[in-house]
C-alpha cells in the first residue's frame, strides 16, 4: 500500500525567492506527523501544496498513491485541511455551516445528521451549535475548523498551527483532540512549538530555510540533542549576538561535544527566530 | 451537479443573509414601480400613440431600465470573490473537493438567480395591468427573456471582475466600467462609415438588441452574442481563479 503522503524533490519558488529547495517526506498511513520549524521556514507553503491549494514549481507531491497536480478533486476528497488562519462564514449558524461543509465534502445526505452530531460532539461544540459564528470566540471557531476537518471523515489530516493563539486550556483540549483522532486518521501537523510535537507526534520533520534538516522520532531526535543533562536556553535579542553567544559556548571543553551536533544549532536558531 | 448545487444553494442563501439583498431590492422595486407608474401615465394620454405598447418601453425602452441595470449587476457580484478572498474563506472553499468550474458556476448561478428573482417579482405589475386591460404576453415575455439573458451576460463580467481583487469597491467600480463601454459600443455606429463595421458595431450594440426583445422579435443573433459573451466572461473567471496569483 502507498504512503499516505510521498513528497520527493518537491521545490517551490515565488519569483526568485525560493521557499521551499528540494525536501523529501514520508508520511506513513496512520501515523501522527510533526513539521516542525519557525515561522517563514516553508511548513505553510508545503500544507498548501498537499491540499491543492498553490501548486507545485517542480518535485512530485502523491497522496494515498495519487498525484496532486493530476486529481486534485480526489486528493482533497480525502484531506482534512485547516488552515493557519480559520476563517468561516461569519453568519452562518455553527450547524448550519457544518451541515453545508458535509454536503460539499459529499457526504450522502443520510449520514449528513449523524456526522454533524459526532462532530460537534467530539469538538465539544454543543453549546455554541445554534450559535452565529460571526460572534464565536477564537478558540471556539478554531474548534468548528476542526469539525470542519472531520465532518468528510477524511482519511488524512492537514493542519496548520492548529494551537497557535489558543489558550493553555483550549490547546490541551486540542492536542488530545488531535492525538485521539490519530488513532484512526493520518495526521500532518504543523507548529513551532517543539514541546507540542514530543507530546502529540510520533514522528517529527524539521524544516528550516526551505530545507528539510531532519526526520526521526521526537526520542530519538531528543536523545541525539542530549548527553547526560539538558538545558534548554530561550534566548532573545540580536541574532548574531546570540551567534557569538553560542560561539563562546561551544569553546568550553566537554559542552562542545554537543553544540557540535548540527539539530541543537537547528533549535538555538528555532529560539531566536520565534522571538522576532 | 450535487456540488454545484450545494454550492449555489449557499450563493444564494449568503445573498439574502446580507444586507445587500435588502438595499437592493428594495431601491430595485420602488424604482421600477415608478417607471412602471409613469410609463402608465403617459401611455394613457390620448395623445399618445394607442400602438405603442406597455413592454416596450418597460423592457430597454427607458434610461431608467439601462441605469438599474448597469448598477444592479456590479452591486449583485461585487461580494462573489472579493469577499472570500479578504476574509480567507476562498482557502476553506478551494481545499474542499470541488472544482474551479463548479465554484465559478454556482457564484454566477447564485448572483443571476438573485437578480433574476428580483426582476420576476415586476411580473405583478403586469398581473395588476391585466386587471384592467387585455395584454399581449408574447412581447412580455421576451422582454423577460431578453432581461434575464443581458443579466447573465452583465452578472459574468461582475464575477470575472469580482475574482481579480478582493477589494469590494474595486470590484464594482471596474465591473461598471466594462458594462458601461460595452452598453456605450453601439453608439460608435453614428461615427463610422465603413459598412462591415457599422454591421459589426450594431450586431455589439445593446440596445439595439433590446427594442428586438421588447416588442416580442425573437432573433437568433443576439441570442448567440449574450450566450457566447456571458460563456467567455466566465471562462476568464476560471482561468483567473485557477491562476497562482488570484488564487485566494
Amino acid at each position: 500500500m502507498s504512503a499516505a503522503i510521498e513528497v520527493s524533490n518537491l521545490t517551490k519558488r515565488y519569483g526568485a525567492v525560493t521557499a521551499l529547495n528540494r525536501i523529501s517526506f514520508q508520511v506513513e498511513r496512520g501515523e501522527i506527523m510533526g513539521f516542525l520549524g519557525p515561522n517563514g521556514a516553508g511548513k505553510t507553503t508545503t500544507l498548501r501544496i498537499l491540499t491543492g491549494l498553490i501548486e507545485p514549481t517542480e518535485g512530485l507531491v502523491r497522496v494515498e498513491g495519487m498525484d496532486v497536480t493530476n486529481h486534485p478533486v480526489e486528493v482533497r476528497r480525502r484531506i482534512g485541511y485547516l488552515p493557519e488562519n480559520v476563517s468561516l462564514y461569519p453568519e452562518l449558524r455553527v450547524e448550519e455551516y457544518l451541515s453545508y461543509r458535509a454536503a460539499i465534502k459529499g457526504v450522502p445526505r443520510s449520514q449528513r445528521r449523524p456526522r454533524l452530531e459526532e462532530v460537534v460532539q467530539r469538538c465539544a461544540l454543543g453549546d455554541v451549535r445554534r450559535r452565529i459564528i460571526g460572534r464565536l470566540s477564537k478558540g471556539y471557531r478554531q474548534r468548528v475548523g476542526l469539525a470542519d476537518c472531520l465532518i468528510g471523515q477524511p482519511s488524512i489530516l492537514i493542519l496548520d498551527e492548529p494551537t497557535v493563539g489558543l489558550d493553555p486550556h483550549q490547546i490541551r483540549q486540542t492536542r488530545e483532540l488531535i492525538k485521539d483522532v490519530g488513532r484512526q486518521t493520518t495526521v500532518l501537523l504543523s507548529t513551532h512549538i517543539l514541546p507540542e510535537v514530543e507530546m502529540i507526534c510520533d514522528r517529527v520533520a524539521i524544516i528550516d530555510h526551505g530545507a528539510i534538516v531532519a526526520v526521526d522520532s521526537p526520542e530519538n531526535l531528543r536523545r541525539a540533542m542530549t548527553g547526560t543533562q539538558v538545558v534548554h536556553v530561550e534566548l532573545r535579542g540580536d541574532s548574531q549576538a546570540i551567534e557569538q553567544a553560542v560561539a563562546q559556548v561551544r569553546s568550553i571543553p566537554g559542552v562542545q561535544a554537543e553544540i557540535r551536533i548540527p539539530l541543537e544549532e537547528v533549535f538555538i536558531r528555532l529560539t531566536t527566530k520565534d522571538t522576532e | 451537479m450535487g456540488n454545484l448545487l450545494v454550492l449555489t444553494a449557499r450563493e444564494w442563501k449568503a445573498f439574502w443573509y446580507s444586507p445587500v439583498a435588502y438595499v437592493v431590492g428594495g431601491c430595485f422595486l420602488i424604482m421600477h414601480g415608478w417607471v412602471f407608474w409613469l410609463l402608465m401615465a403617459v401611455l394613457n394620454d390620448p395623445r399618445v400613440d394607442p400602438s405603442w405598447r406597455m413592454s416596450q418601453f418597460f423592457f430597454g425602452g427607458t434610461l431608467f431600465y439601462w441605469l438599474s441595470m448597469l448598477v444592479m449587476a456590479p452591486v449583485l457580484t461585487m461580494r462573489t470573490f472579493s469577499e472570500e478572498k479578504r476574509t480567507g474563506t476562498m482557502e476553506l472553499l478551494l481545499s474542499a473537493p470541488v472544482t474551479d468550474v463548479q465554484v465559478v458556476l454556482a457564484k454566477f448561478l447564485g448572483a443571476w438567480l438573485c437578480y433574476s428573482a428580483l426582476w420576476a417579482s415586476t411580473i405583478l405589475y403586469f398581473a395588476l395591468l391585466r386587471r384592467y386591460t387585455p395584454l399581449d404576453w408574447g412581447p412580455i415575455l421576451t422582454g423577460y427573456l431578453g432581461t434575464f439573458l443581458l443579466g447573465a451576460v452583465l452578472i459574468a463580467i461582475g464575477c470575472l471582475a469580482s475574482s481579480l481583487t478582493r477589494n469590494q469597491v474595486i470590484a464594482a467600480v471596474v465591473g461598471f466600467v466594462a458594462m458601461l463601454l460595452l452598453f456605450s459600443v453601439g453608439f460608435l455606429a453614428v461615427f463610422v462609415t465603413d459598412p462591415e463595421t457599422v454591421k459589426l458595431v450594431k450586431y455589439l450594440a445593446l440596445l439595439e438588441h433590446f427594442q428586438d426583445f421588447s416588442k416580442g422579435i425573437l432573433d437568433t443573433r443576439p441570442l448567440v452574442f449574450y450566450v457566447s459573451l456571458g460563456a467567455l466572461a466566465l471562462f476568464l473567471t476560471v482561468r483567473t481563479i485557477s491562476h497562482p496569483r488570484w488564487r485566494a
